[in-house]
């Protein structure tokens, strides 16, 4: 991968030094979350973060940790339920935000007649595919080109745990280890646990494991590796003290 | 008003089996405390509590006033709770929730009616000045348990409080700066600290209850009754406030009174530990040392 985390780090209304932008002789520059353009020329940033560029991309973005979650479409999110009405359900993505509405009949092999039956508090593994600031979100949990499921839908058993923004990223970057310095699902997966586990962009983490005592272990591992921070080391000495455990 | 964020199916159930298998999700046992964090600040009576992610800060200011004419020797002490929309956005500022209603309730009959603040030695002037000591408990982060962490939070803050030193001569009442002349401590009697359980009817013995300590947020939607205990650390007990819930075998509610009263001895020392920390921190040593003006560099 062509991205880079630069070490600057940007304050909102910090005036960005063109150089640290990246440049391609085609490609127009992307502008990524937590930047903001003021025409004729100026980007400013408009969280506090970390100054991210793709170079391949002709991508920029700034890394934070915020609080509060905004659909993006293509989010792969964990969402729960709320109530239903004839053909949607309407489900929470986060707390205290418009409802995200889910087509009943956007689950695998669901038809009029065999759509899934979800009641108030069920959780759901979407994808959002509409979202923007003046709409409610629209969530899907099949592939609207394959028809097939790709791992989406409800999620039954096991407990979704808390996490923050960043953490949630960095669980989803395709490389966690040698991107986001994760190594503790690769560790604990090493040391021989068997578990299920299902990332939503909006900071939960779903974990699943044959035991009650495991999904717990798992599940506080990774808040505590997001919470304290742990570095690679500490990471792996955490994995092999939940391994004993379980 | 938006409504209060529910835990969903998966948690209830998984809530469910862990108990079954005498587990707590955040790895605790079922009478153990989160971790207990008390600071206090520059000014005096400022005092913030950390339990777990629940947050409390408490700040107690002191005023003269003239007293009830029904209790002309007795000063005034007042606690004002406020959960704002800060706690959680489902609370409202103009209209107070039943949370908030229990909370300033159970505080009141701990603090205030158990005379843990000697309101007598509150007065200068019978019948015309007296002091009125108010506490602000100010919920910063709300994860459960407001009750006992608020509760830790005033009594920490009335032991750290210091009101202005006054002299009365006649009818005249002198107030004196805090440069002036040392502030005096409030007269406490007794420490009564709150110490809530929560229940949950037990699913693999029919008819018992697991009972859990210093419950979570997500432990106290679950639950299906609690109770707090009001003791102080010489075992007097100063309020139970059982409020509806299932029935608790009488034997076990016993016991609980009992693990109560262990959890008070452990805060009290606690506190008393950081207090004695804080004025180390503030004693300057003699005099002298206070006047010297060089800096420490």
């Amino acid at each position: 991968m062509a991205s880079t985390r630069t070490s600057t780090f940007v304050l909102p209304g910090d005036r960005l030094d063109p150089a640290s932008l990246p440049s391609h002789p085609t490609l127009p520059l992307k502008l990524g979350p937590g930047l903001r353009h003021i025409p004729p020329n100026t980007i400013t940033p408009t969280v506090a973060g970390q100054l991210c560029t793709d170079k391949r991309k002709n991508a920029v973005w700034v890394e934070f940790n915020g609080g509060r979650y905004i659909p993006t479409t293509g989010d792969l999110v964990i969402a729960t339920i709320q109530n239903s009405a004839v053909d949607i359900f309407y489900a929470s993505v986060s707390d205290y935000a418009p409802k995200a509405t889910l087509p009943q009949l956007s689950f695998e092999g669901a038809t009029k007649k065999t759509r899934p039956q979800l009641s108030f508090g069920a959780l759901v593994y979407a994808r959002v595919t509409h979202a923007n600031k003046h709409m409610d979100p629209e969530l899907e949990c099949v592939s609207q080109s394959t028809g097939k499921s790709e791992g989406l839908g409800p999620l039954t058993g096991g407990m979704v745990f808390d996490i923050s923004l960043g953490m949630a990223r960095r669980l989803m970057l395709p490389k966690p280890v040698e991107q986001g310095a994760l190594v503790i699902l690769d560790e604990l997966g090493g040391q021989g646990v068997a578990f299920e586990i299902a990332v939503g962009r909006n900071g939960k983490v779903w974990v699943n494991s044959n035991s009650v005592k495991g999904t717990i272990a798992i599940g506080r591992a990774i808040q505590e590796t997001d919470e304290k921070a742990l570095k690679i080391e500490e990471q792996r000495k955490l994995a092999k003290k939940v391994a004993r455990e379980i | 008003m938006p409504r209060e964020v529910e835990p969903s199916v998966n948690e209830r159930q998984f809530f469910e089996k862990a108990l079954a298998e005498n587990l707590r999700l955040d790895g605790r046992a079922f009478d153990q405390f989160r971790d207990l964090e008390l600071s206090f600040g520059d000014e005096f009576g400022v005092a913030d509590v950390r339990l777990g992610k629940t947050r409390i800060h408490t700040n107690i200011s002191a005023e003269v006033t003239t007293p009830y004419p029904d209790k002309p020797f007795d000063g005034l002490f007042t606690i004002t709770t406020e959960l704002s929309p800060m706690t959680s956005p489902h609370y409202e500022t103009s209209r107070p929730s039943d949370p908030e209603i229990l909370l300033s309730r159970i505080l009141e009959k701990n603090l205030r009616r158990s005379q843990a603040l000697d309101t007598e030695s509150l007065c200068l002037i019978a019948g015309h000045k007296v002091w009125s000591v108010r506490a602000d408990v100010h919920i910063l982060s709300h994860d459960g348990n407001l009750i006992d962490a608020s509760c830790i939070s005033v009594l920490a803050a009335l032991q750290h409080f210091r009101k202005p030193d006054t002299s009365s001569e006649g009818e005249n009442v002198t107030v004196y700066t805090l440069e002036e002349r040392d502030p005096v401590p409030l007269s406490l009697l007794h420490f009564p600290y709150c110490v809530t359980f929560s229940f949950y009817p037990s699913t693999v013995e029919e008819g018992e209850t697991v009972i859990l300590l210093d419950s979570t947020l997500l432990e106290e939607q679950l639950r299906e009754g609690s109770a707090t205990i009001g003791i102080n650390k010489d075992g007097e007990l100063c309020q139970i406030a059982k409020l509806g819930g299932i029935s608790v075998d009488a034997v076990a509610f016993l016991g609980c009174v009992q693990v109560a009263l262990a959890r008070v001895k452990e805060i009290s020392t606690f506190v008393i530990k950081r207090l004695a920390e804080d004025a180390k921190k503030r004693d300057k040593g003699d005099l002298m040392a206070e006047l010297r003006a060089e800096n420490d560099r």
